[in-house]
């Protein structure tokens, strides 16, 4: 299992990115964010709540999420994050950047 | 930028709703926890091992908040305003530091600002006209070197014609105008101008028309004579009379038609003058008549101030150029006198234009160098300020050490420190301007009343333009960087982490502060040396000159200034008419004598003609007319012969009395009574008989000598001289009360004569030495507080050194030191510096006095005694600030100095 930590300048825009993703199919709290990313790579990402939050608000100040309280599905009050037309580019941006750099390692790793 | 600004927003909002913030962080991490919890208890944990795990996981909340928190802040921003704030309470501890801070500062930043501001209104402003960069001044140049800035009328018709790269030439003088009115006459200031002068300055008037090079033709307009009257005098005259357009004015005894009125911002050419009429300059020759016109004196009379607006792409030095190389084509053209132009094309006389914009006044000419002097004097206190307030702040940045030392350690970033520092000083400095800015308005107009007491006429607009406030923002900020900068430096300078280490008892620590705190405080002692031994030789200027004498006492004499321009009387019964007034006068209460003069001395009106005995040299001789008892009413000694007499009329043979000087002069090896001068007018030569010598007298000036000096009486004037003098009365009672006796006395025979003016004797002399008096002033001021501040220097500094070593201080003396070798040690710290900063001073104070000295007056720069007076004067200064910190260290217990480690 990986764990996501707020160390390192790739992994931290990696964590952006997935935040980004995880945003993409519509509102989310910060849990929610956490269990998407953590169910979706098959419990082989964690995202630590020490990175995740700071992420959060750093996008929400940045512009590329936007954020409203509402109900949860138990219904407590909790912090919903949406994409905004500008995480929405920056999310197509990474991910194209992202396809492109992975494909890069994995060619440099099966050179023989 | 989009999303900085959405950025900006957020956090603007967050700086706000600070507390809702806080409150939702802490629900969102709570929710989130509760979320975990809810997890781990569905896989099976229990209750309390899953509170655990979330603990664990989470840590501690207050770190979240802070994290968080970092993100939403302005940190420089907030950092700032905890600064602004502990600053504030810094200062606020020690109340006594900061006051004398800020108003060492005030003072410095004050004077500055306010000199500036005399030089702005004098110097600098441009005239309120449209692109006054285009207008220049035309003057004359020959062999001289000097420029002359008055014409005569014919030049400036030539040039007017001329034009080239100008597109107006213009020409202007002030005037005194007499305009009648019911029961009397009233003196207004006017200006002569010629025909292009509003087209040049490029100012609509208010109502009707300015006047037209069709006004300034030889007999005036066909319409009439025209004249433009300003707003003011509208207010004032006609009471804003919406028909004042086409009403009649009759000045000088000619009937004049307003034609149109200009607004108030519109003070013509002499940023100075506030004129309340223009006339047109061809009705010079009509109002003076032709005796008295200097139009009509043609090319001797040079008394024109000629100025020019250039075509917008001409430069200023194309119109030098141009003006200097049509100098001989207009001389040729206009001077009928062929003698005269060759004499002057010898000298290489020439046209020459300089830049116009802020107009011309004949004031700067004496009052830009003082001014600059004084300007330079108020550089230096300022500069002792900064130095002052540096040095106080190093010597308590070295007591607060061990606070910052602990901060540093504490992992303040060295940058945050000395920001904190700088806040602190900027702080004190922009304080120290807003109290000297404040209080410079009510300064600069007190300081050019001093300036401009002899000319009531003169206005200097000192007002707080942007050009001065940004140069009191440059001396602000020059001064807190100057005053904070270092000190901060040196006080979060890495070496003094070990400062915490040493604690109190660090007997190095004067050693380690280094040299320079030593290097400010001579420094200081050497700019106070410097301002002390200039003020000194002013004030010693003023004081000699006042010694000096002027050959009259001038002590309860005031001048009664009759206007005869306008009146019918002439000769004898002129004569006939001053010695009714003088009789009168003279029984008025506490009246001594009475006289008359043409000419009062420093009333910058000056006669003088080439006079000799038969068969010896000829002397430019200055001359005035009197009545009889002048010499006495002034106190003038008769030394030989006698005075004149009211029955001295020129059919007796003409009399003349001369002055000791003139009688050395004109007749050096004989006995000058009886002996006949000889002038030349014109054709004619003219024959006088000296019947007394008196007393030499100043004329133009205190400074200069007085110069060789005939008198003739008034009985003996000619025929067509116009007859204005000033009666001369000593008195011991009031003065107030003979203007009004005198214009009783006065309309008896001439009803229409305007209220005579009255000036005191002691006044003249005193406006005659306005600008040595200004300096003396000023730089008894300055030195006083250099002095002051200085004091307070060295107070400071040593107090807060000694301070510091308290406990080394009750170390020696609990290992025997004596209360006066502790006294000793502490006051000879201060007495080095003094001792440095004297020697540097007064090898300064010797160069730089050099510069002054085109404003002394019988004393030389390196004067001794004015030298030794500064030196005891400051060692004095410096001896008694450094006593007190030497008692008190001497007063130490050793016990509780030890103890308090």
């Amino acid at each position: 299992m990986e764990r996501i930590t707020d160390t390192g300048d790739l992994i931290q825009g990696t964590l952006e990115m997935l935040v980004l993703k995880a945003l993409l199919r519509g509102p989310l709290h910060g849990y929610g964010v956490a269990e998407w990313i953590e169910q979706t790579s098959q419990q082989v990402l964690k995202v630590e709540e020490g990175a995740l939050y700071p992420a959060l608000h750093r996008m929400e100040l940045r512009g590329l999420l936007k954020a409203r309280w509402g109900a949860s599905e138990n219904n407590r009050r909790a912090k919903f994050y949406e994409l905004t037309a500008e995480g929405q580019k920056r999310l197509g941006a990474e991910s194209h950047r992202w396809a492109r750099l992975s494909s890069a390692v994995a060619f440099v790793m099966q050179a023989s | 930028m989009g999303q900085n600004l959405h950025e900006f927003a957020l956090r603007i909002k967050a700086l706000f709703l600070k507390r809702r913030m806080d409150h939702d962080m802490a629900d969102e991490l709570e929710f989130h926890q509760a979320m975990l919890k809810e997890k781990l208890m569905r896989q099976g944990l229990a209750r309390a091992d899953a509170h655990a795990e979330v603990r664990r996981r989470f840590g501690r909340p207050d770190r979240w908040h802070e994290r968080l928190r970092e993100l939403w802040q302005f940190r420089r921003l907030e950092n700032l305003a905890r600064d602004l704030s502990f600053s504030v309470r810094v200062l606020r501890k020690s109340p006594g530091f900061t006051i004398v801070a800020i108003l060492t500062l005030a003072l410095g930043v004050g004077a500055n600002t306010t000199i500036f501001s005399v030089i702005n209104g004098l110097l600098l402003r441009p005239l309120p006209v449209p692109a006054s960069h285009q207008l220049v001044v035309i003057g004359t140049n020959d062999n001289s070197l000097r420029v002359n800035y008055s014409l005569s009328e014919p030049m400036f018709r030539g040039l007017e014609r001329k034009r080239q790269v100008f597109s107006d030439v213009f020409a202007f003088n002030h005037s005194r105008l007499q305009i009648k009115r019911a029961g009397g006459t009233e003196n207004v200031q006017g200006q002569i101008v010629s025909g292009n002068f509003f087209s040049a300055l490029q100012t609509p008037p208010l109502l009707g028309r300015t006047l037209t090079p069709s006004d300034d033709v030889k007999g005036g307009n066909p319409a009439g004579f025209g004249v433009v009257i300003t707003e003011g005098f509208w207010q004032r005259w006609f009471n804003r009379a919406p028909d004042v357009i086409g009403q009649k004015l009759e000045i000088d005894d000619t009937l004049f038609t307003v034609v149109g009125v200009m607004p108030k911002r519109f003070i013509g050419a002499d940023p100075l003058d506030r004129p309340e009429m223009f006339i047109p300059l061809s009705t010079e020759l009509v109002i003076h008549g032709t005796t008295r016109s200097l139009t009509a004196a043609g090319f001797h009379a040079w008394w024109l101030t000629v100025m020019a607006r250039m075509k917008p792409e001409a430069t200023v030095e194309q119109a030098n150029a141009d003006v200097a190389a049509t100098s001989s084509t207009i001389l040729h053209e206009m001077i009928p006198d062929a003698d005269w132009v060759a004499n002057r094309e010898k000298l290489h006389f020439q046209f020459t234009a300089e830049s116009g914009s802020t107009g011309f006044t004949y004031i700067r000419q004496y009052f830009s160098k003082p001014l600059l002097a004084v300007f330079a004097m108020c550089g230096g206190v300022l500069l002792l300020a900064c130095l002052n307030l540096a040095s106080l702040l190093m010597a308590r940045g070295a007591a607060r050490q061990k606070e910052l030392a602990t901060r540093l350690a504490m992992g303040a970033g060295r940058g945050r420190l000395v920001q904190q520092l700088l806040v602190e000083s900027v702080l004190i400095s922009v304080t120290g301007t807003i109290v000297g800015l404040a209080s410079a308005p009510l300064v600069s107009q007190s300081l050019t009343r001093l300036l401009l007491s002899g000319q009531s006429q003169t206005h200097v607009d000192t007002a707080l333009d942007p050009r001065v406030f940004a140069f009191a923002a440059l001396v602000a900020i020059a001064a807190s960087l100057l005053i904070g900068l270092i000190p901060a430096l040196r006080a979060t300078s890495s070496s003094l982490n070990e400062q915490m280490k040493h604690g109190q008892h660090t007997t190095l620590a004067r050693g380690r502060q280094g040299i320079l705190p030593h290097i400010m405080m001579s420094a200081e002692v050497a700019l106070a040396l410097i301002l002390v031994v200039g003020a000194g030789l002013l004030a010693s200027t003023v004081v000699r000159l006042y010694r000096s004498g002027t050959g009259f006492d001038p002590r309860g004499v005031v001048n009664l200034a009759f206007s005869m321009d306008q009146q019918p009387l002439k000769a004898d019964a002129l004569t006939q008419f001053y010695r009714h007034v003088g009789e009168g006068l003279s029984h008025q209460p506490g009246v001594k004598s009475v006289s008359f003069a043409f000419i009062i001395p420093f009333g910058h009106f000056q006669w003088d003609e080439n006079a000799s005995i038969p068969g010896g040299k000829e002397y430019d001789i200055y001359e005035n007319s009197i009545a009889p008892a002048y010499f006495e009413t002034m106190r003038i000694p008769l030394l030989d012969g006698r005075d004149f007499r009211w029955t001295d009329a020129g059919s007796s043979g003409l009399k003349i009395i001369l002055n000791q000087t003139a009688a050395r002069l004109l007749a050096p090896d004989r006995n000058p009574i009886g002996q006949t001068v000889i002038k030349h007018q014109g054709k004619k030569t003219v024959q006088y008989e000296v019947v007394g010598v008196v007393g030499d007298a100043k004329y133009e000036s205190v400074r200069s000598p007085a110069p060789a000096t005939a008198y003739l009486p008034m009985t003996q004037q000619d025929e067509d001289e116009t007859g204005s003098y000033s009666a001369v009365v000593r008195t011991d009672g009031a003065a107030a009360p003979l203007v009004g006796a005198a214009h009783a006395l006065a309309a008896q025979m001439l009803p229409e004569l305007p209220m005579p003016e009255m000036t005191s004797m002691e006044e003249m002399v005193r406006d005659s030495m306005s600008a040595e008096r200004m300096m003396a002033m000023l730089s008894i001021f300055f030195a006083f507080c250099a002095l002051v501040v200085t004091a307070i220097g060295l107070y400071g500094t040593l107090a807060y050194a000694t301070a510091r070593r308290t406990s080394e201080i009750g170390i020696r003396m609990a290992l025997g030191a004596r209360r006066i070798q502790v006294a000793r040690m502490v006051f000879l710290e201060n007495a080095t510096v003094a001792i440095t900063g004297t020697v540097a001073g007064l090898v300064a104070a010797l160069l730089a006095s050099r510069a002054l000295a085109s404003f002394l007056y019988g004393i030389s720069t390196r004067d001794p005694w004015v030298l030794a007076g500064s030196i005891i004067t400051l060692a004095m200064i410096a001896s008694a600030a450094s006593l007190l910190p030497a008692i008190r260290a001497a007063g130490i217990q050793p016990m509780d100095a030890i103890r308090c480690e």
